[in-house]
């Protein structure tokens, strides 16, 4: 896939960020981003454009000013939504994220019928839903952007408790992108060391409610959503596809029967290959985690009923 | 600022050239030293490495050691240098002659380059790690050995053969002796953080296990005349990189234990963390009673070898 073109739907910072770092990277030829706000699309494509002169290799980057001209894209990331506002309800935000994911895969599905989907809008879990849903697209193709940055989000709480090198940490999180999240890191290796080797129940407890909270600790400090985590995380996947590196990534994505649920999208191991979903990865769940999973699994279907009881679908 | 990195490799055979091509290549350090018997070997690869680097845009100059001072201020010296075993050279011969190789770039470490990391690499590797200590006087911090990266690289290997993903993702651990004695520990192995015993059944985990006991082995079967040297040499870079980037990774090295693991005066393959001062602290893992059998075996056949070194007086008794 040498001459791979990426779409990016939505160029706030997260989309922004996502472009970026995969110029940086030469992952791809040609990278081709929409936002409604044209100006600002326009705008960051020449300023990344001009970034990449430093870059190891050649990206071209263009804004377009119709969706209908993202053509023919091996892969579209889609981050295009808007944030909670003062008086909205959940369900006010999910009816209206749910309208614009819709608007943009209907276009999406017409322009770059063979593409590899990754949504990356919220909430997340009923967002790819959505997407799977009115593009009708095999599962492997609509993947969900969620433990690729909640994994990056445990890796930094587990090297701030060891002093250890992220860089080796292992990370695994399941379940929905949201509150109830299931950070794993019982499971994690640093180097080769399982990390319960290395440090306390009670400091495991800590990263796993810190991770958590990962997202808001930084709302709290920026009065805005992270968008270098996001955006990096995006770029890792997109670069996984592009490689055919077969790698794990755990994602949200369509089970069909997997971990004992159909018809729902969340958080589960997946291997990344140049197919999408090349395989999702079963991991033998405790009595514990299987109850943290249903849970998971019950709260992302709220969203989706809720989409259900107003007609969406 | 400080001045740019400098590491001199000692050996400029297959292993000792491909790690300083991987330095040149990578721009690990801004100088590479090659010190090897034959100047103009080592001049020719030198200029072979330099010019690559050029070809590669990295700023690293490889240069040959015309005599021994030109090692000085090398913050890491690698050493590759040994015999290999040959037909009608007996172990302990071998043993005596790759002890005197190392012992005499050990002074001339210790003479030249006082401040320098130690890798070592020659074989039997846990011995000569200890001959090196032994002969330089450097505390244990500033000499390591390398065994475990490799031995958990040709692990990682085998699981993706199995797995057909997840390849670069695998972390599989490996302690005690490079060889035949080494410890595989599968229940601490994941891909990914996905235990590989969700992943595979026991049957197979064993079969990769031997395969991982075997895996020096293989290679030399295959390639008739010479040992693998890519794994090993890109294995040895991981550690360079580790100490001059201080990234206080942790991995399975050769390290003199005092007292960990319950032995005394001895080199082993443990878990240790690596950053700018060397082995900056030896990692404790909980074994079981089974695991521990092995790395006690895998212990007594260095004690064996290192015994022997010093029943022929070629260790002084008063340095025990």
């Amino acid at each position: 896939m040498n001459n791979t073109k990426v779409a990016i739907i939505g160029v706030g910072a997260v989309g922004a960020t996502a472009a970026f770092s995969l110029s940086m990277l030469g992952a791809c030829k040609e990278i081709v981003l929409f936002d409604v706000a044209k100006g600002v699309a326009h705008g960051k494509a020449m300023d990344i454009a001009q970034a990449s002169y430093y870059a190891p290799k050649d990206t071209n980057i263009n804004a377009v000013d119709n969706i209908n001209d993202v053509k023919d894209c091996d892969i579209v990331v889609i981050t295009a939504g808007v944030p909670r506002k003062g008086d909205m309800t959940r369900a006010d935000l999910l009816l209206i994220n749910a309208k614009i994911i819709k608007d943009v895969t209907t276009s999406i599905k017409k322009s770059s019928p063979n593409a590899i989907i990754i949504c990356v809008s919220n909430p997340l879990d009923v967002m790819t839903y959505v997407i799977s849903k009115i593009t009708q697209w095999p599962s492997n193709r609509i993947i969900g952007m969620a433990g690729a940055l909640d994994g990056s989000r445990m890796a930094y709480q587990i090297q701030k408790k060891t002093g250890y090198s992220a860089k080796q940490t292992g990370s695994l999180v399941i379940g929905d992108h949201g509150e109830n999240m299931i950070p794993l890191p019982q499971n994690v290796c640093v180097g080769d060391i399982p990390l319960n080797e290395l440090i306390s129940n009670d400091d495991m407890l800590n990263i796993i409610e810190n991770t958590k909270t990962g997202g808001a600790q930084i709302v709290s400090q920026l009065g805005t959503s992270g968008y270098y985590g996001p955006g990096r995380a995006i770029a890792h996947m997109v670069e996984a596809i592009i490689n055919d590196s077969k790698i794990i990534i755990p994602s949200s994505v369509m089970l069909n029967g997997e971990y004992g649920y159909k018809d729902i999208t969340v958080g589960v191991p997946i291997v990344l290959g140049s197919n999408g979903v090349e395989s999702i990865v079963q991991l033998k769940l405790d009595e514990q985690t299987k109850e943290k999973f249903k849970i998971s699994v019950e709260s992302i279907q709220e969203g989706i009923d809720i989409l259900k009881e107003n007609n969406f679908f | 600022m400080a001045k740019g990195k400098k590491v001199t490799v000692i050996g400029t055979g297959n292993f000792g050239s491909t790690v300083a091509f991987i330095l040149a290549m990578t721009g690990i350090c801004h100088e590479v030293v090659l010190r090897g018997r034959n100047i103009d070997i080592a001049k020719g690869k030198a200029l072979d490495m330099s010019q690559a680097a050029n070809a590669a845009r990295q700023h690293t100059v490889v240069k040959a050691a015309m005599k021994p001072e030109d090692i000085a201020n090398s913050e890491i010296v690698v050493v590759t240098a040994g015999a290999p075993r040959t037909p009608g050279i007996s172990r302990d011969d071998l043993l005596l002659k790759n002890a005197q190789i190392v012992k005499n770039y050990a002074h001339e470490i210790k003479k030249y380059a006082p401040d320098c990391i130690v890798i070592v690499v020659s074989n039997p590797l846990d011995v000569m790690t200890y001959v090196m200590l032994k002969e330089t006087g450097f505390p244990k911090q500033r000499v390591l050995g390398m065994a475990g990266i490799l031995d958990s690289a040709r692990m990682a290997h085998f699981i993706y053969e199995k797995l057909e993903y997840g390849a670069g993702q695998i972390r599989a651990t490996v302690m005690g002796g490079h060889g035949d004695t080494m410890v595989p520990l599968p229940k601490f192995t994941t891909v990914a953080g996905v235990p590989i015993e969700d992943l595979l059944t026991n049957e197979e985990i064993t079969d990769i296990v031997n395969k991982t006991k075997n895996g020096g082995a293989q290679i030399v079967n295959l390639l008739g005349d010479g040992s693998a040297y890519y794994a090993p040499a890109k294995s040895t870079t991981v550690m360079v990189d580790a100490i001059l980037k201080d990234t206080k990774q942790i991995y399975s090295c050769a390290v003199l234990l005092e007292g960990e693991y319950g032995y005394d005066n001895i080199v082993s393959g443990v878990p240790a963390m690596i950053g700018a001062n060397g082995v900056e602290k030896i990692i404790k893992m909980t074994l079981k009673p089974f695991q521990e059998e092995r790395f006690r075996k895998s212990v007594m056949s260095v004690r064996e070898l290192t015994n022997k070194l010093y029943v022929l007086n070629f260790l002084p008794k008063d340095k025990i």
